[in-house]
């Protein structure tokens, strides 16, 4: 319809610019306009007396829409374009070849693709030089496509498309049309590539290859697992499944030979992804390989992407936790029954049992707090969270206050304050230097905000959904093991909370809910209030073969001290091609960052293969610092970064991680359009969901890129513009006729 | 024979009623099953003290209707003079009344503290022994005191056995945690009843050597602690009296507090 009325495609107009050939010139028109104007006036004023005032308006606009038209065609109006000079310009054909194009139900995508590519510049009177690339990470020029099967192990589109427009920088092109399944698996297209790509101004224009919808197929995307863990714990791994239809999926994790956890999931059919949980005991020491595997579903065609791995470094050493209380109390007493035994984590207790005697327990040497609570920050940051009790905040100097909220801003560690007779509010910490750190506004100490009376102790829907406070291994165990605890008997009301914090836990005393277990982060750290010293009853009251109480105080305890980072820190990430990005972070004893050393990782293989890879200072961080390596094979590596100062080493740091080259191919097989829509909207290309033959012909002649000569097409014989001719003559006519002014 | 058959038919109607009633309490089964409400405490340590069916050589003591129970013996003086100590010398929030309990009482795990006087002559059911044992092993502490001589000690164990068949009572090591947990109990001196102002002995009975005992868990912890052949309580109460030995009142109350933070941080 729309080439019927204007003749031209409306993407020749969206290039191109209206000009007027007939070489008036410039007071030619307005001299005519008035003059037209002047006539059409005294037409009216010598008809005033046959017409009404409305019906000359009407007449009057009718005239000079018809007179503006007039000129406008006079002026010999043409569509300016720039047409690609003939046999002078190129085409860069890029044609993916990465194994994720091998697949296909009838024919490889590869098949589609290459056949999309001729067809889609194939037309009459198209004289353009086509260039010819094949390409996985960098393109490959080629005279013709290869017959081989794709092969290669990684897709970078954007950087073939920016080596394919500088190699062009001194050929004219015209365009690139790109065929693939838009699986980059170098890390995707950024906006800073796209941005650079489209400062060529060439387009790029993108065929689609493959299947956006695969039920066929199941996909374990991601695996995330925490880098390190204790002995003996348990372990909550993050499942991404890619699906297309619904129905279950069983999820097993090995550890060699072994089994440790499988679980069945269930996809949720009207998303094409679901997100799981997975709980993983693990008890040997050391680096441990775990092997996740999503098992088949019928007609899968490809099943290596149903396996990932993922390392996890159990840990030796244990976490230590310093728990300061300010009064004998039972809940300090069932605290530390609750997790006697837990391997891994050492409470380290100072308890005022007078106005005079401090009481120690779980510490490590006769020193350890023999001067009650810690006066320097590498006393205080050598524990890994902290818990402070029914202590007021005026027993601590100010200078120890401002070293607890830089335990948790700098850092990094957890600090939980639980409620009490002398604590939170009542204990003043709502006026300390502490308070920024909390995720409530307490209540000021002159108003009594702790209560021995009744409660019952309800998750919110956050708190259900975290680890911390999973008391059964399902969901709807965990909240039935919720629902039977008993009643605490003392509460503390926190005031209002801070935006940033989120409610875990509520109480309920029968008239008012209020939060009992909030958190929020807080720098480097978290900062957690427990508003009750009542969760003893739990213990008390429930049978002595109940692991409730056990299993609530060992996970927070675990969950606040495995987010706690360590002085020295070394994470080894697996980089999209294949290599290694290692990143050490070093502060000392009062974790200030360290500047002033020399770090270098030692990176080995099972094997026995080893490199020396030196790290440099990174400009963006103090103590951190980073390196690369390509070691070019899969496998699971070691890495210990080494910091010394005039040769003598000052820390350490170590970690691992399991490589899997080439494996990414087989990830993300799904055409993934939208990459693909993006590069091409990007660069004024076009994206090609279904190619058909000739379809970007004439894209491509006027596409404003390259050698080009100016074409002007004819627009004042538009039959368009006849059409609008004869429609305000004829509205004219037949007004003037209904009203008998004629 | 008219006449007999409704009081055997009463009889037989109430040893029903008291059997079904015990056994409505038993450990284990409806007591503890049922949701109980949690008791609000007029502070974090409360002084409970255990009530107990006497066996048939505890008559108590007293005439007429002065006549006390066994387990009420130094009663209420004892704990009220006790608590106050408590809160005096430590940072332990201590409600100034005592609470009674029985051993079936189902707000018996609301208090963590539990102490028994005269258990030479108490005679626990098996379903009181059974909720004891339940008790301690949540973390429950019981401190027995009063009781002397080889007589006492096999009325108590007769008792003790019931709640833990298989544990043995043993000496509490000198070095142990209780006698330091605040003050640094190293001598063993007996603590003497009041009849010590009149008879001038400490002793009572045979019980000629004060004995430490104890019972722990299965991670070592003390749960029940056992004064055998000393007399705490009566230093408690007899605190404001002036004839008893200052010395020994000051010494039961650092026994009593040992005890007492001991149990509230292991």
């Amino acid at each position: 319809m729309f080439e019927a009325l204007f003749r031209y495609p409306r993407s020749t107009f969206e290039r191109g610019e209206i000009v007027f050939t007939a070489g008036w010139p410039e007071w030619l028109v307005p001299l005519l306009a008035v003059l037209g104007v002047a006539i059409i006036v005294s037409f009216l004023v010598r008809s005033r007396k046959r017409a009404a005032s409305r019906q000359l308006l009407i007449i009057g606009v009718l005239q000079t829409a018809l007179l503006a038209l007039l000129l406008w065609v006079l002026r010999l109006p043409a569509l300016e374009t720039e047409k690609l000079r003939e046999g002078e310009n190129a085409v860069a054909l890029l044609l993916d070849t990465s194994a994720s194009m091998r697949y296909g139900t009838e024919r490889a995508r590869i098949d589609d693709a290459r056949r999309g590519l001729e067809m889609v510049v194939a037309g009459d009177g198209l004289d353009l030089k086509l260039r010819r690339y094949e390409f996985d990470q960098l393109p490959r020029p080629v005279d013709a496509w290869s017959a081989g099967d794709p092969s290669g192990t990684e897709t970078s589109i954007a950087a073939t498309v920016g080596r394919v427009l500088d190699e062009s920088r001194f050929e004219p092109l015209a365009a690139i049309v790109l065929a693939s399944d838009g699986a980059d698996t170098a890390g995707g297209i950024s906006e800073a590539e796209l941005a650079e790509i489209a400062s060529y101004g060439v387009p790029v224009h993108t065929i689609g290859a493959g299947r956006e919808i695969m039920p066929e197929d199941l996909e374990l995307s991601d695996v995330q697992v925490p880098d390190r863990a204790l002995a003996g714990s348990i372990v909550a791994a993050r499942l991404r499944i890619r699906h297309d239809s619904g129905g279950t999926a069983r999820v097993r994790v090995h550890a060699g030979d072994r089994l440790l956890a499988a679980q069945n999931v269930e996809l949720d059919a009207g998303n094409g992804t679901t997100v799981a949980w997975l709980d993983i005991e693990l008890f040997e020491r050391g680096p441990q390989e775990l092997e996740f595997t999503l098992e088949a579903v019928d007609g899968e065609q490809e099943q290596r992407n149903n396996r990932r791995s993922a390392l996890v470094d159990v840990q030796d050493e244990d976490y230590r936790i310093l728990y300061f209380e300010g009064e004998p109390r039972w809940e300090y007493k069932f605290l530390r029954r609750a997790i006697d035994g837990d391997e891994g984590l050492q409470l380290v207790s100072l308890l005022r049992v007078s106005p005079n005697k401090y009481y120690r327990q779980g510490i490590e040497s006769a020193d350890e707090l023999a001067d009650g609570f810690p006066s320097t920050r590498e006393e205080l940051f050598a524990y890994d969270a902290l818990i402070i009790g029914s202590v007021e905040a005026a027993l601590l100097t100010a200078e120890q206050q401002r070293m607890l909220a830089d335990f948790v801003a700098e850092r990094g560690g957890s600090l939980l304050f639980t409620g009490g007779l002398h604590g939170l509010g009542n204990g003043g910490w709502g006026q300390s230097l502490l308070a920024d750190a909390l995720p409530a506004r307490l209540p000021p100490l002159e108003s009594p905000s702790f209560f021995r009376r009744r409660a019952t102790v309800r998750p919110t829907p956050q708190g259900l959904a975290t680890r911390m406070l999973r008391l059964a291994e399902s969901a709807d165990d965990n909240l039935e093991a919720w629902r039977g605890l008993p009643e605490v008997a003392d509460y503390q009301l926190i005031g209002d909370l801070k935006p940033a914090a989120r409610t875990l836990l509520v109480g309920d005393n029968g008239i008012d809910e209020f939060p009992l277990f909030v958190n929020q982060p807080y720098g480097r750290g978290q900062s957690y209030l427990l508003a009750t010293a009542g969760t003893w009853r739990w213990q008390m009251s429930l049978p002595a073969e109940d692991q409730r109480h056990e299993t609530f105080w060992r996970q927070l305890l675990r969950s606040l001290v495995a987010s706690s980072p360590q002085p020295s820190r070394l994470t080894a990430t697996g980089l999209p091609g294949g290599g290694i990005a290692l990143r050490a972070e070093f502060r000392d004893a009062s974790f200030a960052p360290l500047d002033e050393v020399r770090v270098a990782a030692v990176v080995s293989r099972a094997d026995g293969a080893s490199w020396s890879v030196p790290l440099a200072m990174s400009d963006a961080e103090r103590g951190v610092y980073t390196g690369e390596l390509d070691p070019g094979e899969s496998g699971t590596y070691y890495a210990e970064a080494v910091a010394a100062r005039e040769d003598s080493a000052v820390a350490s740091a170590r970690s691992s991680l399991h490589l899997d080259v080439g494996q990414a191919e087989h990830f993300g097989i799904r055409r993934n359009a939208t990459t693909l829509m993006r590069l091409a909207e990007a660069t004024g290309g076009q994206y090609l969901a279904e190619p058909s033959p000739g379809q970007l012909v004439d894209a491509l002649r006027y596409s404003g890129s390259g050698i080009t000569d100016l074409e002007y097409r004819p627009l004042w014989n538009l039959p368009a513009v006849l059409l609008l001719l004869l429609m305000i003559k004829s509205a004219e006519w037949l007004l003037r006729r209904r009203w008998s002014t004629i | 024979m008219h006449r007999i058959a409704p009081t055997v038919l009463t009889a037989f109607l109430l040893a029903a009623a008291l059997a079904a009633a015990v056994r409505a309490q038993a450990p284990g089964e409806q007591a503890l099953a049922e949701p109980r409400r949690a008791v609000e405490a007029p502070g974090e340590f409360q002084f409970a003290r255990l009530a107990y069916s006497a066996n048939s050589y505890g008559r108590g003591r007293g005439w007429g209707w002065g006549r006390r129970q066994m387990w009420q013996t130094d009663w209420p003086d004892a704990e009220h003079h006790f608590v106050k100590g408590v809160g005096r010398l430590t940072r332990v929030d201590a409600a100034t009344d005592g609470h009674v309990l029985t051993a079936l009482d189902a707000n018996i795990f609301d208090y963590p503290w539990i102490y028994a006087v005269e258990v030479g002559y108490w005679q626990l059911s098996d379903a009181e022994a059974a909720q004891l044992r339940e008790y301690l092993l949540r973390g429950g502490f019981l401190v027995v005191d009063d009781f002397h001589g080889t007589f006492e000690w096999a009325g108590f164990m007769a008792s003790l056995e019931r709640i833990f068949p298989d544990r043995p009572v043993v000496d509490i090591p000198a070095g142990h945690e209780v006698f330091h947990a605040v003050y640094d109990l190293d001598q063993r001196i007996q603590i003497p009843s009041r009849m010590f102002i009149y008879s001038g002995v400490t002793w009572e009975r045979d019980g000629y050597t004060p004995h430490w005992r104890g019972i722990f868990d299965d991670n070592g912890r003390l749960m029940v602690a056992i004064n055998f052949n000393m007399d705490i309580g009566d230093a408690w109460e007899h605190a404001d009296w002036p004839d008893y030995p200052e010395n020994m009142t000051a010494l039961a109350y650092r026994f009593g507090v040992n005890y007492l933070i001991y149990t509230m941080t292991h």
